[in-house]
């Protein structure tokens, strides 16, 4: 039945720019980083944070491992592009 | 669930100063690589981890302190002590740009025809398009003045419009200035003139993107309720940065573009 009441405003929301119809969900994101599950605030979003804290650190270790193998190949006397 | 007895913000610990430090060494050595082995990939994998970095850490910042409440007063105070040493920092950074067209501009060598503009030179003239993007940046900072008091008055709507309206204006200056670098009759190859000028106008167009974006990133979160009339240093922070932004300009126009033509 509710959903049936607030037809008219979601009818209207898909209709109108976000600005002015979008809900403050501001609340709901507080709680979620208040909980006690002692989580860092980096990983404490949920899952979409776990996989890009998991890329960034495959990209950090790889680029590291990569730099070194740059650096070994520039020390080298030959082989080096003109 | 241990309560901290005092005001102040003590970090969760955090992967990004780490990341952030590899994408850095990344993107110089990548650099040095491209420069020497015609590679670009250790280059592009260190902008990625920067874009990466910066998305995440700022990322943390809003939830620590909208979500959290982690920005108490003195918190704040540490904050907006932080943002005005960097913009200080930046203000150096560009004194050494003048002071490189000044010194060469001020006793022009013989090499240059002993007068400035150089020979050969024909600068832009300061009264077309610079003086539009001196009125276009001068505006933008009335925009966002006007944003800030719908801010502290509450003012939703109008809030969102004037910081609107502010980015539109940085974003029109950038077009403009990009086309005016198009049509120039000189490059940044053309001796000191070009040098000086590329390099000083170049680093100042960055920061508008910088600023620009700043911005943009504010009105995403106005849309989303995250600033109260009584705090949101988030935006003061993009509003100052912005004003620097504009008085970078002004020195430009008024040094490179008009007492330099």
């Amino acid at each position: 039945m509710r959903h049936l009441l607030s037809l008219p405003q979601l009818a209207s929301r898909a209709f109108s720019t976000t600005a002015r119809q979008m809900r403050n969900k501001v609340p709901e994101r507080q709680k979620v980083f208040l909980e006690d599950n002692g989580l860092p605030v980096h990983i404490k979003g949920g899952t979409t944070d776990v996989l890009l804290y998991r890329l960034t650190m495959t990209i950090t270790l790889a680029g590291t491992a990569l730099s070194f193998y740059w650096l070994l190949r520039a020390s080298m006397p030959r082989g080096k592009a003109h | 669930m241990a309560h901290q007895a005092h005001a102040y913000h003590m970090v969760d610990p955090s992967p990004w100063p780490l990341t952030g430090a590899i994408g850095a060494l990344l993107m110089t050595s990548g650099l040095a690589i491209w420069f020497h082995f015609h590679s670009t990939t250790l280059m592009t994998l260190g902008l990625i981890l920067l874009l990466l970095t910066m998305y995440q850490w700022w990322r943390d910042i809003i939830r620590e302190g909208t979500f959290q409440g982690h920005h108490t007063p003195p918190v704040q105070k540490g904050l907006r002590y932080g943002m005005i040493l960097f913009i200080t920092s930046e203000v150096f950074f560009f004194l050494g740009f003048f002071w490189a067209f000044y010194h060469s501009s001020l006793a022009p060598t013989p090499e240059l025809g002993g007068c400035w503009p150089p020979t050969g030179i024909t600068p832009l003239d300061p009264f077309e398009v610079p003086l539009l993007n001196t009125a276009v940046l001068l505006a933008s900072g009335v925009t966002v003045t006007w944003a800030h008091h719908s801010l502290m008055e509450g003012e939703r709507k109008q809030a969102i419009q004037s910081l609107a309206l502010t980015i539109l204006l940085g974003l029109y200056f950038t077009a403009l200035q990009a086309m005016e670098y198009y049509e120039a009759p000189f490059t940044i190859a053309d001796g000191v003139y070009g040098s000086t000028f590329f390099v000083a106008t170049g680093f100042h167009g960055l920061h508008v993107i910088i600023g620009s974006s700043f911005l943009a990133v504010c009105f995403l979160r106005q849309i989303q309720y995250h600033f109260t009339s009584e705090h949101h240093f988030g935006f003061e922070a993009a509003a100052w940065y912005w004003h620097f932004v504009d008085v970078v300009w002004l020195f430009l126009y008024v040094s490179i573009y008009w007492w330099g033509s």
